[in-house]
């Protein structure tokens, strides 16, 4: 393979930071445009993944493989399936929206604001496209780093609070996952001689029940951490409220995508039958998460945080789809992903354009603006209508094959709970969007509220321009999920009967 | 054994980078006291000391000499480039921050090589007496330069309180030599691997003897008392080197006793007092150092809780285990020394406390500096892509593949490691986000960076990353290392 296209895309924006470092602070303008090229020509490069990938092709496409820790059978090998391709593909779709959204916002400290994206780009690139688990863990955490300094430093008044707490309760949640990871590479060698961190040879493991329930569980928690599922969700409302606008974006969009993702192509595999065993316990979470956070979001005065619990919400049924487990409700859950990034990040940056010009989110210091900024209004009603599934729009596609897959799975009233959930979600958003731009305008300093931006606008109508295609055409986009998914779910079923038998172990390990 | 030690050209030739180092020290205080207009190339010469005494240890043909009683091996080459690279650093950080302070003087250089001189006899020596007079010289050396700044109060506080623990851990050391030539009849470690002597009682008394008085040397929680206190007082640069080189030399001492008496596994009750060590070591160092408000002292307890975590290393046990200590060991070296070349640049009056809250706002007012500070205590914390993160890789390995073989026991050290690494978040992030989050307090800030700060700093730093990214050949050249050390009761 000759190919290092999947190489170019992961440190292509960490070689830009490096580049920007060489600029003077005092240039704030260059520095802008220059981490804006950089982040179009990551999107650029990214585009041929689309137009290349094969669909029907089993296994992983642009595979890169290369040595890194001989010793220890760490590599460098990446890989992309359907399952990466689209969460990929928003990431360097929200990665230059977020910079051209903060090209008029962010006057403190450029350089190292578009050097903490550019890095955060690569971090979750690398997350994403991983096949060997140290690689992963690897890029997993470094995303940490540059997400503290865009909510500590360009965050609101209690961003440290915020950063610290985002930071703690992640890599709380990843430590265990790590001495998992250490744990089953342990244990190939034991079994075969020789170690080994690569998924692919991971996957065939035997495991005790006992070692996998407790393996999957330090997996499945990270990952829930990341989602985030109900009762660990706390950390997101603070961390989304302090972020600034262009961290919400990525951290709604992208971050915490990578928590289902992370299940998907670590946790399922590595861990079939506790995966199975614990899946009951995945949906009443994602239930529970999915009344929850819309039962909070509902009253909050915040707008930024009212969009955060309805994330909770959201993603509570991406997470019932995936603990439904039939082919019809993960593709729904992969698609929701992208449709959530798409629609939470929307909203979040039209909710990013409204603080800029009034200085607060509060619901109750707005009212009536519709007439006042009426393109914002536009926007920010497809952005909703989007995030409680119309039809037409994208939302809709996702959270339907989720629910019809739900219905056919194991449990009918998780699907009964997700579409109370959906019409809740209209209750609060609607009602979000009559307080802010319907109901009568009686303050005066809403009056003048400047109308969006031109940067602003093309950064929001990019997101809303693949709403309608989602929405329209959502077979463009499923038929390049559901081979990869249709492969992950025979693997998981199929696992046991493929695993190296107990037998084996024996003779190659020897008496102790 | 005979009453004299005979020794010929070549053992002369071994000891070399010791000798070398000795008489560069020596040359430094006579060109301080007779040609005091070339101080300013003394900081040059002790480099060129450190880079010619490696030289010497690097090219000297492996064996053993003055009859099996001093060691030249991939083992003494690896921990020497250690101790050599940390006493570079901190003669690189103490040239500007002496001239500072006013006492750009010999001694402080000439100290610096001898304490180096000591710690390679304690990596060198195979017999007890050899380490011990290492370890002496080690110490006496750091005594002075703990109270190297004699009128400011704290600093002689600081020498007086490391050495009398000191003194004490020494009597320990002594003690234990003394218990195990007792039974053994020999003062050579590879004495000790006489058959029945592992499960002797006064043998292991001696040992947990030996095991406490090093103890005191790397600062093991409870034998810690004096660190934070030295720390604070003890001049910045040497700190670097007290807080890195003596831990590193006092830990392979202890794994060539170890290894030399229960051969590739520690007996159990051995085994739970060194673990139950490196859990209170790790708890406590971190937990502390949660509460701390001066940085030095901070980072005096995130040392007490690294050593914690390297002795987890010597709770495994194993060549495995030893190439995982090294590795640590050179990633603590880089990221511990940096943090400190960081603190040196970073503070402008050495004899006043250094609280964190003065670094506020540094992160623009001195963004290269606070960088590195940033990088190194991100190492320190074990975020993946430094160096820090590589040690406890290995080192939590080392656990987990000998509890593959059974015990839960290296489960359970593993587990106490990583939940420590979170705690431990929680200091380093507060000074990273004073860096960058908090508001400018000081009117005057930092001082000018200079250029052999900003070397220093660069190194560090950029070792880093290297060693963070690219750990493989670190690892294959400290299991090479560690393979040159004999178990031997396999």
């Amino acid at each position: 393979m000759t190919d290092h296209l999947l190489s170019l895309l992961i440190f292509l924006p960490s070689a830009g930071a490096l580049v920007l470092l060489l600029f003077p602070e005092s240039q704030p303008r260059a520095i802008k445009a220059f981490s804006l090229a950089v982040a179009l020509a990551e999107l650029a490069a990214s585009l041929p993944l689309w137009t290349r990938f094969a669909p029907g092709r089993i296994g992983f496409q642009f595979v890169e493989r290369a040595d890194w820790i001989p010793a220890l059978g760490i590599s460098y090998s990446l890989g992309l399936d359907g399952i990466s391709l689209l969460l990929v593909l928003l990431t360097t779709i929200l990665t230059p929206v977020s910079l051209l959204f903060s090209v008029t916002h962010i006057d403190n400290r450029v350089r190292g604001f578009a050097v903490s994206f550019l890095v955060l780009e690569t971090g979750m690139l690398g997350s994403l496209l991983a096949l060997d688990l140290a690689l992963f863990y690897v890029f997993w955490e470094v995303m940490l780093v540059p997400m503290y300094f865009i909510i500590g430093i360009w965050g609101g008044a209690r961003r440290i609070y915020a950063a610290m707490k985002f930071f703690l309760f992640t890599m709380a949640g990843s430590v265990l996952m790590f001495l998992a990871i250490l744990y089953l590479a342990a244990r190939h060698l034991a079994v075969t001689g020789y170690w080994s961190f690569a998924l692919a040879d991971l996957t065939r493991l035997p495991l005790t029940p006992s070692a996998e329930a407790i393996l999957f569980v330090a997996f499945a928690v990270a990952f829930a951490i990341k989602v985030p599922v109900f009762p660990l969700h706390t950390w997101l409302p603070d961390a989304h409220t302090e972020a600034p606008t262009a961290g919400s974006i990525i951290l709604a969009g992208v971050l915490l995508k990578l928590g289902v993702y992370g299940y998907l192509r670590f946790a399922l595999p590595l861990f079939p039958d506790a995966a199975t065993r614990f899946a009951p316990w995945l949906g009443v979470l994602g239930v529970v998460g999915v009344i929850y956070g819309a039962l909070v979001a509902y009253p909050q005065p915040d707008m930024k945080r009212l969009v955060a619990y309805s994330s909770v919400s959201h993603l509570g049924l991406v997470v019932i789809g995936v603990g439904a487990f039939t082919a019809m409700s993960l593709s729904g859950a992969v698609l929701q992903m992208i449709n959530h990034g798409l629609s939470t990040g929307a909203l979040f940056l039209l909710v990013g354009v409204l603080y800029e010009r009034r200085h607060t989110r509060e619901i109750a210091a707005y009212g009536g603006i519709a007439g006042v900024v009426p393109v914002t209004a536009a926007l920010f009603l497809v952005a909703t209508f989007s995030s409680i599934g119309l039809p037409g729009l994208n939302g809709f596609v996702g959270e339907f094959l989720i629910l019809l897959g739900t219905w056919s799975g194991p449990a009918k009233w998780w699907a009964v709970a997700a579409a109370t959930g959906m019409i809740l979600s209209a209750i609060y958003m609607l009602t979000l969007v009559q307080r802010v731009f319907w109901n009568p305008l009686t303050l005066e300093e809403n009056r003048r509220i400047p109308e969006i931006r031109p940067s602003e606008f093309l950064a929001a109508a990019t997101l809303v321009v693949l709403m309608v295609w989602i929405g329209v055409r959502p077979n463009d986009f499923l038929s390049k999920i559901t081979p990869s998914l249709e492969e992950l779910r025979t693997t998981v079923s199929e696992k046991a009967a493929h695993r190296i038998s107990p037998a084996t172990e024996m003779t190659a390990r020897g008496a102790p | 054994m005979s009453p004299a030690i005979n020794f010929s050209h070549t053992d002369l030739l071994a000891c070399a980078p010791e000798i070398a180092l000795t008489l560069a020290g020596c040359l430094l205080v006579l060109l301080e006291a007779f040609v005091p207009g070339t101080r300013r190339w003394f900081a040059t010469l002790s480099l060129a000391a450190v880079a010619g005494a490696l030289w010497l240890l690097l090219t000297a043909p492996p064996g053993t000499s003055f009859d099996g009683r001093y060691e030249t091996s991939a083992l003494t080459a690896i921990l020497g480039i250690f101790l050599g690279g940390t006493a570079a650093v901190s003669v690189l950080v103490a040239k500007s921050f002496l001239a500072r302070a006013g006492e750009e003087r010999g001694e402080f250089y000439a100290l610096l090589l001898w304490s180096l001189a000591g710690c390679l006899l304690m990596t060198r020596g195979l017999d007890l007496l050899i380490v011990f007079v290492g370890l002496e010289l080690l110490s006496l050396s750091l005594y002075v330069l703990a109270g190297f700044f004699r009128g400011v109060h704290a600093s002689a506080e600081a020498g007086l309180k490391y050495f009398l623990s000191g003194a004490f851990g020494s009597a320990f050391t002594l003690y234990g030599i003394a218990l195990l030539f007792g039974k053994a009849g020999s003062v050579r470690i590879a004495a000790l691997a006489a058959p029945g002597l592992a499960s002797d009682s006064t043998v292991l008394m001696g040992v947990l003897f030996l095991f406490v008085g090093f103890g005191f040397k790397m600062a093991l929680a409870p034998f810690h008392a004096w660190a934070p206190d030295v720390y604070a007082g003890m001049p910045t640069p040497a700190v670097a080197f007290l807080s890195v080189a003596p831990k590193g030399a006092s830990l392979l001492v202890l794994y060539r006793v170890f290894a030399a008496l229960f051969g590739d596994g520690l007996p159990d009750r051995m085994r739970a007092a060194v673990a139950a060590v490196a859990v209170l070591s790790m708890t406590l160092g971190n937990v502390v150092a949660l509460a701390q408000r001066d940085i030095k002292r901070l980072l005096a307890f995130s040392g007490i809780a690294h050593m914690g975590y390297v002795t987890i290393a010597l709770v495994v046990f194993g060549r495995n285990a030893l190439a995982a200590a090294i590795v640590y060991l050179f990633a603590y070296l880089v990221s511990n020394a940096g943090a400190f070349a960081a603190v040196a640049a970073l503070y402008r009056d050495e004899t006043k406390p250094h609280p964190v809250t003065q670094l506020a706002g540094e992160g623009r007012r001195s963004p290269f500096a606070a960088a590195v500070l940033g990088l190194c205590l991100f190492s320190l914390a074990g975020i993946p892509a430094t160096s820090g993160f590589v040690g406890k890789f290995f080192v939590f390995k080392a656990a987990i593949e000998k509890g593959a073989d059974g015990g839960s026991l290296f489960y359970a050290l593993a587990i106490v490691g990583v939940v420590n690494s979170v705690i431990s978040l929680g200091y380093y992030l507060r000074v990273v986000y004073t860096l960058y989050m908090k508001d400018s307090v000081e009117p005057d800030g930092a001082p000018p960076l200079s250029a052999s700060d900003g070397l220093a700093l660069a190194v560090c730093g950029a070792a880093v990353l290297v060693l963070g990214i690219f750990p493989a050949s670190l690892w294959r050249e400290a299991l090479k290392a560690a393979e040159s050390l004999p178990l031997f009761n396999p």
